[in-house]
């Protein structure tokens, strides 16, 4: 591993300063994404500016009805949250879908949102890779990729975003609280990631500097059932082949609202936009769900070997919204 | 930085960089593991404030000010054990006990909410060995274990000696060790597939600081050799340099460095400048059999390479009978062709060792020391004194606790460098391992393409069976001709057949070596046999049991296969019908397993599988107890133990010649220096050869103390009997003590050695059986129940020998569900990570019921068979079985992952949309 300066400062303010005069500096949240990246030379930052124990380790109620999560807050302590588990199922579900007890109690919400794809040439400094070194070629078009996007991908890379917790924050509308030397600012959570297009070395919308401070999640629905489900390769820890969050609110047994995100199947947590305009005002049964997820993934474009996450991605998402939907029915919670 | 660790206060810096567990670790808590390194194992749990986290992933200057618990600290401070502690002792939850620490510290931390989803809770902490049953059973808190009683130890729950070490993380692993002014090796690897070196320039490597040497092929030895390690090394071609001017995969070793410090070496690595011609390659071994395909070993005779000229570094060929009469006489017919993949050993500790210098080398009593985690010790040491001319008594090979092996440490991967090193610097000298370097720069399993023909007749008959392998065994030829025998010897056996016709080939190509892995060849062949018995049988419309009953061999019966008859195998014991039974049982009793989930398809299958209970060729065992001066025993043993148990039962055994508890016998053991020879562990002879040499040592020292006590005290030699720590004469009681001390005396020892050389040999027996529940819309793929049958003769530990069952079948699912180590069109592997190459975890295991045959074998010592590679066998087909039941297609390419399984669904119609 390269050596590098670490600091620790008491303060956002501090931390944004230290970084902003180091143009290949880091931040450092629980380290579980950025220490592996480190030691395997992925990574190879000059200074580590340690946030994880800035001030923003609380999880509290808006003025709004909404929940206000700290950038600092670990996975583990958010999974269990009573308020997110009562308000919030599919965020919760993500989480414990994820990783494992010993990684969550390091990993941070803001550390989550922004560790980096698991595609195997991206973790290979050995292999070309467009996102660790534009310009050197994609060779996952062409060979191992069976784990890789399906959509939104573009001829410079077909990495997926490894976050079970993006896909659940996707599907709520969540709010990034972001500060920098500029001032602070919000950034819709679906605004947060981006496809890759020409430019797949940059994973997010920030730029260098800015520090991911909370997240903010807007009341839910009243009546509405949330869930999330993940299909891998072995029954826990791994990550995810496709996933699937979603919040549904039922009125008489019409959609009257709906969100759905796609995890694993793009470079981002993937807002399914198209199924849920289509599903708006529709009866809520399985025939409308499989017509508009169908709709959705009509965009897909799979390489040689990963074809199968397309119907593996409609399958998990009509079956929870069907099971979302009779629940509302039936008025179990 | 001040942090308190397990209580005590510490006030040290941590170098740049450094994770906790590197920290703790130079800190002298070694209970801490390195297995994966990436936050993938668990191995490596710690709790900080309470909480557990993987040391490896967290910066060790976060620990300042904190309070950090390793397992060494999880005890109270009155002696006693935690209760968690307590209970892995207990249910022995362990096996080569590498992960146990991780596990301990993940268990102490549940509240009684995680304690009730296990498979949630154990999510991050991977174990190789136990299949996991043992595991939940410790958490549980089930007692396995039963108190010793005087010369009653065979067949009786026993614990593992090393259990107190292995809970309190005081057992010593190879790494275990602070040795003062070590140096750590480091090496940089190909990045091409075949390459010659036309120049390295070492001068930039050499300029960082704290490097000591820079190693090339100009420095290493002409000589070739082999990294398979056999009793007889001409079994394996002599295709390797320590260090090659051309190199033949992307990893193979190019340079090694050596230095102060890790980062130091790993520096040097990226400044070694290296000048290669790049070369054809190629990595289809159909392809590399071609003309005109880039020859890999143009080598001479001297090699002892089949035909360098075709990339065949082994083949065989033999036909019994008429393959083509048999099938013309065949009314139904079968021919496929089956594929298994690359899977890797993945035992938890890395290859690795260390080497020092006893005294001044030059000096007449001047040696070097080499602790490896190794199966064999001695073999090791043979081939280090070949290879750099070196007298034997000037080395010594030493096996810590080994934490697994699985095969992969029966090669000399690691210490050859490592020693060359050593010789160089005249310095003690590091080389561990690290994950990914496993993954590319170790062995894999030989991943065979198997084309099978049968033919029956309509009573149910088999009357013809051909077979064409071809095995890739990679860039060298490390167990390629032996794994390929071995894997059509009792595949072909184990059946009456009057017609039998194996061609097989194992072909070189450019990329990862394979090497010897658990099964030695046959669970590849045995995947094709077994799944092509179950077509066979549905043809016939016979349940595919009762087609395997009617072609079984007979107790009586000659083992024929096409390749040669093995002069010295018999069928010591018969279990083969028993397990045959125990399998159809479980079928016809009501379905008590997992209920499926709704609109999955259901299916059940079974297979068998027969294995040599050892190599052929000899192997050798040498054992020697002693009486201590306390009355005690101490038991002298070669073979290594790396979690398969047999020093628990080389101490039943000699307690119950001896007459004794095991408590009263101690054990040295995989260590060159404690006998005069040991083959080694590996084909499955920890029991049966180690063993039995262990019963002839015992039962010559207890003739030897007999005779002695009698003529002491001056009785009739039958009067006299072996007591638990005395004899027993003629009423009298005569402490050992005692006995001990007249010897002395007398000028007497009071000693006994024993000997085996590993023939005849026997054969062991086994038989799976799953009901699944497939997904037709996804490919998931539920077991809903699992049963396994075993012929291991007499078993010596009933819960130790049905440990290594569980662990066999987890491993196998592993490499029938989901383990591939895939390589790309260059041949460079894709997968070196355990997050990328998943192994089973808690929750992918199912408990497996364990049954055992009542039969007690002619040739094991006490009647025991081996029962450490064979339950791997049977697993892969069963499932595969299974699906077919369940689906109506037969899968014949391995891991049947869930996208490859729905794919195949699908073009078969079965795949059921959403």
């Amino acid at each position: 591993m390269k050596t590098f300066q670490y600091e620790r400062p008491a303060d956002a303010d501090t931390a944004v300063a230290l970084l902003a005069d180091a143009p290949t500096g880091a931040y450092l949240g629980g380290g579980t994404n950025l220490v592996d990246l480190m030691k395997l030379g992925v990574a190879a930052p000059d200074l580590l500016v340690d946030v994880s124990r800035l001030p923003f380790d609380a999880v509290e109620e808006t003025g709004t009805g909404g929940l206000r999560i700290g950038a600092a807050v670990r996975n583990s302590t958010l999974a269990v949250h009573p308020l997110v588990r009562e308000r919030y199922p599919v965020l919760s579900q993500a989480l414990l879908s994820g990783a494992s007890t010993q990684l969550r109690n390091a990993a941070t919400v803001g550390g989550n949102l922004l560790q980096r794809t698991r595609c195997p040439y991206f973790q290979d400094v050995g292999k070309p890779c467009n996102k660790r070194r534009p310009g050197t070629g994609c060779p996952a078009r062409e060979g191992a990729h069976r784990d890789l996007a399906v959509l939104g991908a573009s001829e410079h890379c077909v990495a997926t975003n490894p976050s079970d917790m993006a896909v659940a924050l996707a599907a709520l509308d969540a709010i990034v609280d972001v500060a920098s030397g500029h001032g602070p600012r919000r950034v819709p959570l679906t605004d947060l990631h981006r496809l890759p297009g020409d430019a797949p070395d940059r994973d997010t919308t920030l730029r260098h500097g800015e520090l991911i401070t909370a997240v903010e999640l807007p009341p839910p629905m009243p009546g509405a059932r949330s869930a999330y489900r993940k299909a891998r390769d072995r029954a826990s820890y791994a990550f995810a082949l496709a996933s699937v969050g979603a919040v549904l609110q039922v009125r008489e047994g019409l959609v009257h609202h709906v969100r759905v995100a796609f995890g694993a199947l793009a470079a981002k947590p993937w807002r399914a936009r198209t199924a849920e305009e289509a599903l708006l005002g529709e009866p809520a049964t399985t025939a409308s769900f499989d017509d508009a997820v169908r709709h959705e993934l009509a965009a897909a474009r799979p390489l040689r070997d990963n074809g199968y996450k397309v119907p593996l991605a409609r399958r998990m998402a009509v079956s929870m919204l069907t099971e979302l939907a009779a629940a509302s029915a039936g008025g179990t919670p | 930085m001040r942090l308190r660790v397990n209580g005590r206060e510490f006030d040290e810096e941590p170098r740049a960089g450094q994770c906790l567990r590197t920290f703790l670790r130079g800190l002298g808590w070694f209970g801490v593991k390195k297995g994966c390194d990436a936050g993938d194992c668990g191995a490596c749990t710690v709790h900080v404030d309470g909480e557990p986290v993987h040391s490896c992933l967290y910066p060790a200057l976060r620990a300042r000010d904190r309070a950090v618990t390793t397992v060494e600290g999880l005890a109270p401070a009155d002696g006693e054990l935690h209760r968690v502690q307590r209970g892995f002792l207990d249910a022995q939850g362990f096996q080569c006990g590498f992960c146990t620490a991780g596990f301990l510290m993940t268990t102490a931390a549940l509240d009684d909410d995680k304690r009730a989803d296990l498979p949630r809770a154990f999510k991050g902490n991977l174990c190789r060995c136990t299949g996991y049953r043992a595991i939940e059973d410790a958490v549980r808190g089930v007692k396995h274990t039963e108190e010793p009683a005087p010369g009653e130890s065979v067949g009786r729950n026993l614990p593992a000696p090393a259990g107190p070490q292995v809970v309190t993380g005081t057992a010593r692993y190879t790494f275990d060790v602070a040795v003062d002014g070590l140096l750590h090796l480091k090496i940089l690897r190909s990045p091409h597939p075949h390459a010659r070196i036309r120049a390295i320039d070492t001068t930039r490597a050499l300029a960082v600081p704290g490097v000591r040497a820079v190693l090339t092929h100009h420095d290493a030895p002409e000589r070739l050799f082999s990294t398979a390690r056999h009793e007889h090394p001409e079994e394996d071609p002599d295709d390797t340099r320590v260090l090659d001017d051309v190199v033949r995969y992307v990893g193979q070793r190019v340079a090694a460095v050596v230095a102060d410090s890790e980062a130091a070496a790993e520096e040097g690595c990226r400044r070694v400048e290296v000048d290669y011609e790049e070369l054809p390659y190629v990595i289809d071994p159909e392809e590399a059999m071609r003309p005109g395909a880039p020859v890999i070993h143009p080598k001479g005779d001297e090699a002892r390479i089949a035909r360098p000229q075709d990339n065949v570094v082994g083949e065989t060929h033999g036909e019994v009978g008429d393959v083509e009469a048999g099938f013309a006489q065949s009314d139904v017919l079968h021919e496929q062709t089956f594929r298994t993949q690359r899977v890797q050993h993945a035992s938890l500790e890395t290859h690795g060792a260390v080497a020092w210098f006893e005294g001044d080398f030059d000096a007449p009593d001047g040696r070097l020391v080499v602790r490896s985690s190794t199966q064999t010790p001695f073999l090791t040491r043979r081939a280090l004194c070949t290879l750099y001319d070196l007298p034997q008594e000037k080395v010594r090979v030493v096996a810590g606790r080994v934490g697994g092996g699985f095969g992969g440490k029966q090669e000399m991967l690691v210490e050859d460098i490592v020693v060359l090193a050593a010789l160089r610097t005249r310095r003690p000298v590091k080389l561990e391992y690290t994950r990914p370097e496993q993954f590319f720069g170790a062995t894999t399993r030989h991943p065979f393409t198997i084309e099978v023909k049968a033919g029956a007749s309509r009573d149910g008959l088999l009357k013809s069976m051909r077979m064409r392998i071809v095995s890739n065994t990679g860039a060298y030829g490390n167990h390629g001709p032996a794994v390929l025998f071995h894997g059509c010897g009792e595949s072909f056996a184990v059946y009456r057949c009057p017609n039998k016709k194996v061609d097989g080939y194992a072909v070189y190509t450019n990329t990862v070596p394979a090497g010897a892995f658990r099964g030695y060849g046959l669970g590849q062949v045995v995947f094709a046999v077994e799944s092509v018995m179950d077509e066979l049988a549905r043809r016939l419309d016979l349940d595919p049991m009762e087609f395997r009953r009617r072609n079984i061999i007979a107790a009586d019966e000659e083992m024929i296969a096409p390749g040669g008859v093995e002069e010295d195998l018999h069928i010591g014991s018969y279990g083969l019908d028993t397990c045959v039974e125990v399998v159809r049982r479980a079928i016809a009793e009501p379905d008590h397993g997992e209920a499926p989930p709704d609109g999955w398809l259901v299916g059940q299958g079974a297979a068998l599988s027969m294995i040599a209970t050892g190599p052929p060729g000899g192997h050798i065992a040498d054992a020697r107890v002693v009486l201590q001066p306390d009355g005690g025993y101490e038991l002298s043993v070669g073979t290594a133990e790396f979690g398969n148990g047999t020093t628990t039962v080389h101490r039943q055994i000699a307690a119950g010649e001896l007459g004794t508890t095991v408590d009263r016998v101690t054990i040295r053991q995989s260590d060159t220096d404690v006998v005069r020879h040991d083959t080694g562990a590996f084909g499955s002879t920890g029991t049966v050869v180690a063993g039995k040499a262990t019963l002839r040592a015992s039962q010559a020292l207890a003739a030897l103390v007999l005779d002695f006590a009698a003529q002491h005290l001056g009785v009739a030699r039958e009067s006299c009997a072996m007591a638990e720590d005395a004899v027993v004469c003629a009423g009298r009681r005569v402490p050992l003590k005692e006995l001990y001390e007249a010897a002395r005396t007398a000028d007497r020892e009071l000693a006994a050695d024993g000997h085996f050389g590993g023939t005849p040999r026997s054969v062991a027996f086994n038989a799976q059986w799953f009901r699944v529940a497939v997904d037709p819309a996804s490919g998931e793929i539920r077991i809903l129940r699992s049963v396994h049958a075993a012929d291991a003769g007499q078993v010596m530990n009933p819960m130790q020998c049905r440990g290594q069952v569980e662990g066999g079948v987890a491993q196998a699912l592993g490499a029938t569900l989901f383990e591939e180590v895939v390589v790309d069109e260059r041949g460079a592997v894709t997968t070196a990570a355990f997050r990328r190459y998943h192994l089973p975890t808690y929750a992918d295991t199912p408990r497996t019921e364990v049954h055992f045959t009542p039969t007690r074998d002619a040739i094991g010592p006490l009647g025991a068979k081996s029962m450490s590679e064979s339950p791997f066998n049977p697993v892969a087909p069963a499932l595969a079985n299974a699906l077919r039941d369940a689906t109506g297609v037969r899968f014949t390419r391995l891991p049947l992952t869930r996208d490859r399984v729905w794919l195949g669904l699908r073009d078969h119609g079965v795949a059921r949309e959403a």
